[in-house]
């Protein structure tokens, strides 16, 4: 039964309305934008509930299951859908139109999929969407990695698949609700998700893919695969303890590699899997508090990165590249994209009046109060790391540090108009924080705005910056250079492989001698029967015909002597 | 592109002109005094309101800061070793790596100079 149309089949069906309309012109921008926006409508009016069940083989499938915590996913989804899509105003690829619609249906889909077998095709909605966006570069380069990210994020979706079935064998039942780990069936489960969510040694799809697809592509990918990925947890192993522990890794690692990354877009990569690590632990905690925290850190997190890309992105589309070595002194000729940018760069760090501040304090106060010391001085020493490679290495060396002599034009003005709508809301989240705290999932009790946390705050950011001016001005900040930096995809790009030579290698020469045993043998079996039965052997002096007509000869000869002597 | 034959800072756009007060001889020292300056005062801030921190450190007048300063600090040095340990050239990956392509492809982009017309 349905009542209210699936939010997804919005999407699908904006698709099929895109391939219709002409390929220049701004119908095909114009339905990109309004796609979101009757969406979120329809969501909006359409109150808490369960609003679409289709029976299937025997199974109620629910694709519409409208609460509190998936309906706050579904409107900043819709709002990141309609952002990156304002962004992608220019972009007339077939292609990547089609995938940034069924990848936002997708995402939409699973957020309200009551039922895991919806969940689980839907998931693997989003691996399938996704892929082209990476592919649309283009390049040779693109079509590998994408290769990877794909084979990575169907491998999710085989898993969940697998824990399902195994989940629905132990209860019977498909609804995906709040689990506990313990049998292989939930720890399928959580594995998938955490493939999707970049749990540490799962993360290198993430840091991998994101700088690899388009310009626009990126920031449509970063808001949706993870934040789904943390919906699901958040929904399904709500005060996991374990999950505390991961999130604080994630936190960790990344601000060391964002540090050294030349890349801009692989910095926001390795930034986005920092700030996953903010709302794993706010799962992970579990209490209503820490969840809000955890929704209301994806919902600020998504715009601000979105923006911090976006800026990247204009960057690139402007120059060509994003690696900060090229890069420096922009801000004279795109002081707008410069000043978004800082924006961005601001929410990220979490200062006070901007939207970073009002959500991360809710995920460290509920560690604090749960009294998880070392987590939380963890979490601190993490906003310090937030500050240093997206508050500052992103903006600094982009746009100011020393001058590259680009003097690349402002962005086009529908990216301005993206990156300016997505940084005053920003702002907007930042100076009136009620606003979103209204639609969480639980009421909020908490004041961010307290003298206390604004002069700690202040305390960590400004003393990180009076070091950073420090380690600058005396050249002991790394500087940008032109390398790579290995991480855990060595293992499957580079160990793997060579592991697969080496053994191929090894087996190839054992087949070898195997083959040339076996050659040698029948060889010489060949030449033993050749020598004696061959044109010179032994068996072979007398010619057939003749020792045929000897022994007839002799049987006749035989014959008539047994009938005389007879 | 890039590096403009006749560099004519009187076009750049508004804000840009604005900003590169920035450039004039004195302006980055300025703007660290000003970032000293509100150090110092967000420090002083802590002897004047009473806490109620969850943990003893928090209770130290000024921890915060002293945590930014030397956890920031800390965290370049162990980049710095961690270059030294992960870092290798743009092209390890072989030829069909998206990070040894030189330009991202530029038939989808629109590279421009801020005097291009």
């Amino acid at each position: 039964m349905i009542s209210v149309i699936p939010t997804a089949f919005i999407f699908f069906a904006a698709a099929l309305v895109l391939l219709a309309l002409p390929k220049t012109g701004v119908l095909r921008p114009l339905l990109l934008l309004a796609t979101p926006i009757v969406a979120v409508a329809v969501v909006w009016n359409a109150g808490l509930g369960n609003f679409a069940q289709i029976g299937f083989f025997g199974f109620e499938l629910e694709f519409m299951r409208l609460d509190r915590l998936s309906r706050v996913f579904v409107v900043v989804f819709c709002l990141a859908a309609f952002l990156g899509n304002l962004y992608a105003w220019h972009v007339r690829d077939t292609v990547q139109q089609v995938a940034a619609l069924l990848y936002a249906g997708s995402a939409i889909g699973a957020t309200l999929a009551g039922d895991m077998i919806t969940l689980f095709f839907y998931w693997e909605g989003t691996a399938i969407a996704s892929v082209f966006l990476i592919w649309a570069r283009g390049t040779e380069g693109a079509y590998w990695t994408g290769l990877r990210y794909l084979i990575i994020q169907i491998g999710s979706g085989v898993i969940l698949l697998a824990g399902v079935v195994l989940w629905y064998r132990e209860t019977g039942s498909i609804a995906f609700e709040r689990m506990t780990l313990g049998s292989l069936a939930t720890w399928l489960i959580f594995l998938s998700f955490g493939i999707k969510c970049a749990f540490p040694l799962l993360h290198n799809w993430l840091q991998d893919a994101y700088p690899a697809a388009t310009v626009t592509g990126t920031v449509i990918l970063s808001a949706f695969t993870t934040k789904l990925a943390v919906y699901a947890l958040a929904r399904g192993f709500a005060g996991t303890e374990i999950l505390i522990y991961i999130g604080t890794v994630m936190t960790l690692f990344p601000i060391f590699f964002a540090e050294i990354e030349n890349d801009l877009r692989r910095v926001l990569a390795y930034s986005l899997n920092n700030q996953l690590g903010f709302m794993v632990v706010g799962i992970g905690v579990g209490t209503e508090m820490a969840l809000n925290g955890t929704v209301s850190h994806a919902f600020a997190h998504i715009l601000y990165k979105a923006l911090l890309f976006m800026s990247v992105g204009a960057v690139m589309f402007r120059t060509g590249t994003s690696k900060a070595s090229e890069l420096g002194g922009l801000y004279r000729t795109m002081p707008l994209t410069a000043t978004f940018c800082l924006v961005g760069a601001a929410s990220i760090s979490a200062f006070p009046l901007f939207s970073g501040f009002v959500t991360k304090s809710l995920i460290l106060d509920e560690a604090a109060g749960a009294n998880y010391e070392l987590v939380w001085l963890a979490l601190v020493f993490a906003s310090a790391g937030v500050l240093s490679h997206s508050g500052i290495k992103i903006p600094f060396f982009t746009f100011f540090a020393h001058d590259s002599g680009k003097r690349p034009a402002e962005a086009p003005r529908h990216m301005l108009w993206a990156m300016g709508i997505t940084a005053f809301l920003s702002i907007y989240i930042g100076v009136f924080p009620n606003t979103l705290y209204a639609i969480l999932p639980y009421d909020v009790d908490f004041v961010p705005y307290t003298v206390g946390h604004v002069v700690a705050q202040l305390q960590l950011l400004l003393f990180a910056l009076l070091a950073f001016v420090v380690v600058y001005r005396t050249g002991i900040h790394p500087p940008e250079v032109r390398q790579i930096n290995l991480d855990f995809d060595w293992t499957y790009r580079k160990a793997a492989p060579s592991v697969i030579r080496v053994l191929a290698a090894f087996v190839a020469h054992v087949y070898a001698a195997i083959l040339t045993f076996l050659t040698n043998r029948v060889k010489n079996t060949l030449n033993r029967l050749y020598r004696s039965h061959g044109p010179e052997g032994r068996m072979a002096r007398s010619w057939p015909t003749g020792a045929m007509v000897l022994s007839i000869a002799l049987l006749l000869g035989a014959t008539l002597l047994v009938n005389f002597a007879g | 592109m890039a590096n403009s034959r006749k560099d004519d800072p009187a076009k750049y756009p508004l804000l840009g002109r604005k900003m590169m007060w920035l450039e004039k001889p004195g302006s980055v020292a300025k703007v660290i005094a000003a970032l000293v300056l509100a150090s110092a005062v967000v420090a002083l801030a802590d002897f004047f309101y009473e806490k109620h921190g969850k943990f003893a450190e928090e209770e130290v007048e000024g921890f915060f800061a002293m945590f930014g300063f030397v956890m920031f600090t800390l965290l370049v040095l162990a980049a710095r070793g961690l270059r030294a340990l992960v870092g290798e050239r743009e092209d390890y990956y072989g030829t069909k790596a998206v990070d040894q392509e030189e330009s991202y492809p530029e038939d989808q982009i629109e590279i421009r100079d801020y005097d291009d017309d």
